[in-house]
């Protein structure tokens, strides 16, 4: 094997990283620029076409770190291939915001938008701005209005639902939870959401429901540990109220044992030769026991 | 009231908390294994959320399990933190003050902590935290010559130590741990490492 090649093998590694790390969606900042400033400095003439959507994510990545100079380089070469591009523009105004420089990032999407006032981009980054200034009732505002439009924009309708989520506003919240279940029924996280939503909304009508919903997360993912303790508190509480009949009571005490004896047990496997384990084992064992005896 | 000491290690891992997550609101609580009644000094802290901080279910969970851990290793919960996700917003949220409230219904000296952003730079003079105390039936802010840091250069010099050595990484938090239950939220491999940096043998102190 001559050492080209061994570094062409090298070269698609960091490229398939990189792809990855993009088609999932990921944040991880740090090693987005560590990898792709590499590739970028040394290999730049082996990427192809590729290059431009690398730089794209690199310097998006570069403004996560406070890395301005490499955003700045990142940003002037894709500025020289596409230079009337919106996308690009949006790319500076996104450095704009990083610099903290609001006013003039709001400028650069107003005058996209002037071009193009169908540029979802441009408008989910003037509601970003928003969120940043601490504005989260003109954010909700500007939220709702686009999502009027653009009704199946899932980013946008989880993006609302954190923003209630902040603002205690629990109903509103639940709303755009049941809109990204409808759209996306096998996804566990959203169900796990909207139980824990409901949940903290209380009572009993809404325990029960949070109960139903933890346990469809578990029926998606049943490895979700936040579901499991959900189903676990939701039954243990409805178990344990006094409004109950006798019967509620006794099937929501068996999906309450149901669920201790799984957190048990994933307990018992996780703390498997891991010494440093033993605290939060035992901080759970006990938490099922005192529950148990509020149950009873 | 009286003086509150923050020991370097709670005041090691609040940073570190924070800093592991930039752009979430993170919270945890402040424990203290000293003597109720005594001089209050906040001893350690567990990390708690960096996600749905004003959700119940987690938050409730957490409150139960390190409330059974105090018990096994003879703490107590006596105070609360929080850092915003806007850095330049340091007042404490609805959600701070409901559960330090609940925190102050067992323990009639808690403390509210809420970490300053703003002063989380290098080489910032003065410790990133407001701390608040009950007076009067409500959350009054707490003279900062009643704060003790003991040690403020030192502790600064461990914490730069652990994001060089990179263990700064090794935090754990409750939000953390549910994702992958493996992970031990009461931070004893991390304990370890700042109390050796903390030790005199080392000459650090």
């Amino acid at each position: 094997i001559t050492s080209t090649n061994v570094s062409l093998s090298c070269i698609s590694e960091m490229r398939d990283k990189l792809r990855k790390w993009r088609e999932e969606n990921y944040r991880n900042s740090e090693q987005i620029v560590d990898v792709g400033e590499e590739l970028l400095n040394e290999h730049a003439s082996k990427l192809g076409d590729d290059i431009w959507i690398i730089y794209e994510q690199v310097m998006i990545a570069a403004l996560d770190c406070s890395r301005d100079d490499l955003a700045w380089s990142c940003l002037q070469e894709l500025k020289r291939q596409f230079p009337d591009s919106h996308r690009v523009k949006r790319l500076a105004g996104m450095r704009l915001e990083a610099l903290e420089r609001y006013e003039d990032a709001n400028k650069l999407y107003d005058s996209i938008l002037q071009d193009d006032p169908t540029n979802t981009a441009a408008r989910k980054r003037k509601i970003s701005i928003l969120r940043a200034q601490g504005k989260s009732s003109e954010a909700i505002r500007e939220l709702n209005e686009y999502l009027e439009q653009f009704v199946g924009d899932q980013e946008a309708w989880h993006e609302l639902s954190e923003l209630y989520i902040n603002e205690h506003d629990y109903a509103k919240a639940a709303f755009c939870l049941e809109e990204l279940m409808m759209t996306n029924p096998h996804n566990h996280l959203y169900c796990e959401q909207y139980a824990e939503v409901k949940y903290t909304q209380g009572g009993l009508e809404n325990l029960e429901l949070a109960r139903k919903y933890f346990a469809q997360a578990l029926k998606l993912n049943n490895r979700n540990m936040r579901a499991l303790f959900g189903l676990y508190m939701s039954a243990s509480h409805i178990a344990a109220s006094p409004k109950v009949s006798a019967k509620v009571k006794k099937d929501n005490m068996k999906y309450g044992a149901w669920a201790a004896s799984q957190i048990s047990r994933a307990y018992q496997m996780a703390g498997r030769g891991k010494k440093e384990n033993k605290c939060s084992v035992k901080a759970v064992e006990e938490m099922l026991e005192s529950m148990q005896i509020t149950m009873s | 009231m009286g003086e509150v000491e923050l020991s370097c290690l709670a005041y090691a891992k609040m940073y570190l908390h924070a800093s592991q997550f930039p752009r979430c609101s993170v919270n945890g609580l402040l424990l203290s294994s000293s003597p109720a009644g005594g001089d209050v000094c906040i001893t350690d802290c567990v990390p708690l959320l960096h996600t749905h901080l004003s959700l119940a279910p987690i938050t409730q969970l957490a409150l139960t399990q390190v409330d059974a851990w105090c018990s096994q290793t003879h703490q107590r919960i006596m105070g609360y933190y929080q850092a915003n996700a806007c850095v330049s917003d340091s007042s404490p949220t609805p959600c701070a003050l409901k559960i330090a409230e609940k925190i102050f219904e067992q323990c009639n000296n808690a403390v509210l902590l809420m970490i300053d952003g703003e002063k989380m730079f290098p080489g910032c003079r003065v410790p990133p935290i407001v701390m608040y105390e009950r007076k009067d039936a409500r959350w009054a802010l707490k003279d900062k010559h009643t704060i003790m840091l003991r040690q403020w250069e030192e502790t600064c010099a461990i914490v730069n130590q652990l994001f060089s050595s990179g263990d700064q990484a090794l935090l754990v938090d409750f939000d953390s741990h549910l994702d992958d239950i493996t992970k031990d939220w009461t931070n004893q491999k991390l304990n370890a490492k700042i109390m050796e940096l903390i030790s005199p043998a080392n000459g650090n102190v």
